[in-house]
């Protein structure tokens, strides 16, 4: 690894407080306001470490959900939650019906692993949906849910095409990933990101991300792994129905079903004006007819 | 053969998720074959509490489209039709007040209620429903309270003229109150809410003026206005039954229909039309035979048939599309490319 010229400021064991703008230290990036940020995850060098599930409840101070065993391989978060924000999901393939054989596929040797994440869409639904103004567009292009004035509805919960924002038990206000909307405000790399040792998860600027996704990918492409894909990029499975692209995108090697992803999720406020349409249609003819029943009614 | 297999192949010409999805043995593109992620939810239900969010949608049908048949009434209707629009105008109070309730209970933080009011925005309808609730609030109160001193006081008999006035904003919002709340379903991402947008929403249109037409056949003395509210209520129901076979089809084009096949869609199936339009259609048409001594407890017999149906048709309904996001082959089949608009 190359490090940054900066870091040399910081050669002291102790240091009087947080570095400016670490995350050109630690992630190569400026974060300043007005610019979109976004997550890469690269699910082929993911090693289902866990390290972002953790640097994630740890940096957001989230509690712990069900703790135990689910039974689905070593995967005992089970989902995103209001108090998980990063979620590792792992895929067994070997063998037909979960049975082992001896006839492993070269790469990625019959496993997947992939962090799952909020995908900050770019016509987020949530945020459409949401009747209070508590989510909103961040100046850094994300998502976030201002808990001062969430009452709890729970609209944005089924407006969310993958199943991402949740309602907390405990203090009944919607929660979701913020991107680590007050690291960004202070220069620090998202913690997930940060914390990810084999850069599977990378934090950058979106337009920068999705080159390097790209190339990612032609270089996959170009060793043979021809099942590789983005997804959420503009035009790729995942940025369909009008909900633009995700700034939260994924590398994937097998169909998003898969990964518990919607092939083509779509953007529920696009049904509105259908929906209000054909009603108000239905109200005036039934006022019609009303009307003419009584006007024909009458002595 | 594993999921490699099959990914591996489609993935050769183009992305993973354009590959045909694989289809059942007997043709039909019901459900999603594919694989899923250990059988675990892709969606989360909304986290609403149905029978009292079921509660709300229903008292704001009855209200909104009693508002404004009563006011329609009351306006074309002649002097015989002032005592059923006396009758709306306290119908028109139910939303405003239990309903408005119903809603604030339902919320997971309630204190917060008034954050509803912050904002106004076109994309969220549960924004637009809470303006809707607002304008007609603001109708249906000053307008029973100036026609309830016009009835009871000599001295203010001059405000009935006002109160028709007051109460115009309330008969428009009322139309919207009666269906906006199926755009509010429609615009998730719940498969079997976000399937069948228009159908939803005149299937709800038709039920909230079956429920106020029968609400307001309950106390009326006249035979003729009955007869009317019964030919209205049967002919609601019929658009309601129609819109139901619409909003089925929708759900099999687009592979979804199985989210009515758990207890929540046989509730439908026997509540919302069975009890809710088989039942009065039948009792209505019966009245149209029997002795004139019998119609009223035949009429009457209906119109609490169509508004228990009415009620149960929202809380069914909020029911299947739970069962919708909660199972995985159900929200993957409906976010296949094919259900893309």
């Amino acid at each position: 690894m190359n490090m940054h010229p900066r870091t040399q400021e910081f050669t002291a064991s102790v240091l009087d407080g947080p570095m400016r703008d670490e995350s050109e230290l630690t992630a190569h990036v400026l974060v300043r306001p007005g610019k979109s940020y976004g997550f890469f995850t690269d699910t082929t060098v993911c090693i289902g470490c866990k390290a972002c599930e953790v640097a994630c409840k740890e940096w957001n101070n989230l509690p712990a959900d069900d703790i135990g065993l689910t039974g689905d391989s070593y995967d005992n978060t089970g989902a995103l939650s209001a108090n998980t924000w990063r979620h590792v999901n792992f895929i067994e393939r070997s063998g037909d019906g979960g049975v082992r054989d001896n006839d492993q596929t070269p790469f990625q040797s019959g496993w997947l692993m992939m962090s799952d994440v909020c995908k900050h869409c770019h016509n987020p639904p949530c945020l459409e949906a949401c009747p209070t103004g508590a989510l909103f567009k961040t100046e850094f292009d994300t998502v976030v849910v201002q808990q001062d004035v969430c009452n709890g509805c729970g609209y944005c919960v089924p407006a969310c095409p993958f199943g991402v924002v949740d309602i907390s038990k405990i203090d009944g206000k919607a929660h979701k990933c913020t991107l680590c909307y007050d690291r960004l405000k202070g220069g620090l790399e998202p913690a997930c990101a940060k914390s990810c040792p084999t850069d599977s998860i990378q934090f950058g600027e979106l337009e920068v991300l999705q080159e390097k996704a790209s190339k990612r990918l032609d270089e996959l492409h170009a060793r043979g792994v021809e099942t590789a894909y983005l997804y959420g990029v503009p035009g790729s499975p995942g940025a369909t129905g009008d909900l633009g692209h995700l700034n939260a995108f994924f590398l994937l090697t097998d169909r998003p079903e898969v990964y518990n992803l919607p092939a083509a999720p779509t953007r529920a406020s696009n049904r509105v004006a259908p929906a209000l349409k054909a009603g108000l249609a239905t109200m005036l003819g039934f006022a019609l007819a009303a009307a003419v029943l009584l006007v024909s009614g009458r002595e | 053969m594993g999921l490699t297999g099959k990914m591996g192949r489609a993935n050769e010409e183009r992305p993973a998720v354009l590959a045909p999805s694989p289809k059942r043995g007997d043709g039909r593109a019901s459900g999603w074959t594919g694989p899923t992620y250990y059988g675990r939810p892709q969606l989360k239900p909304a986290p609403f509490n149905n029978w009292v969010v079921g509660g709300y949608i229903f008292l704001a049908g009855l209200s909104g489209s009693s508002s404004l048949l009563g006011h329609i009434a009351e306006l074309v209707g002649g002097p015989e039709s002032e005592r059923l629009a006396r009758r709306a105008r306290k119908y028109a109070l139910l939303a405003p007040t239990i309903g408005s309730a119903l809603l604030i209970e339902d919320l997971h933080t309630p204190k917060r209620f008034y954050n509803m009011l912050r904002v106004a925005k076109l994309r969220s309808p549960m924004s637009i429903g809470t303006w809707i609730l607002m304008t007609f609030s603001a109708g249906a109160f000053p307008a029973a309270v100036l026609h309830f001193l016009a009835d009871h006081l000599k001295a203010f008999r001059w405000l009935r003229r006002p109160a028709q006035f007051v109460q115009a904003p309330a008969t428009l919002a009322g139309a919207g109150l009666s269906v906006y709340t199926a755009a509010l379903m429609s615009a998730t991402s719940t498969p079997s809410w976000a399937s069948a947008p228009q159908a939803l929403s005149v299937r709800y249109g038709a039920s909230s003026v079956a429920s106020a037409a029968s609400a307001l056949m309950l106390g009326e003395r006249s035979p003729k206005l009955r007869r009317t509210l019964a030919t209205l209520t049967c002919g609601a129901l019929v658009v309601e039954a129609a819109a139901s076979a619409a909003q089925a089809a929708a759900h099999r084009a687009k592979g979804v229909e199985e989210a009515s096949g758990g207890g929540w869609g046989r509730a439908e199936t026997i509540f919302a039309l069975g009890l809710g339009v088989l039942a009065p259609v039948a009792l209505l048409g019966a009245s149209l035979v029997a002795p004139r001594a019998r119609r009223r407890v035949l009429h009457n017999a209906a119109a609490l048939a169509t508004i228990g149906g009415s009620a149960m048709l929202r809380i069914a309904t909020l029911g299947v599309g739970d069962d919708s996001a909660t199972r995985p082959e159900i929200s993957l089949r409906f976010a296949q490319p094919a259900n893309l608009p």
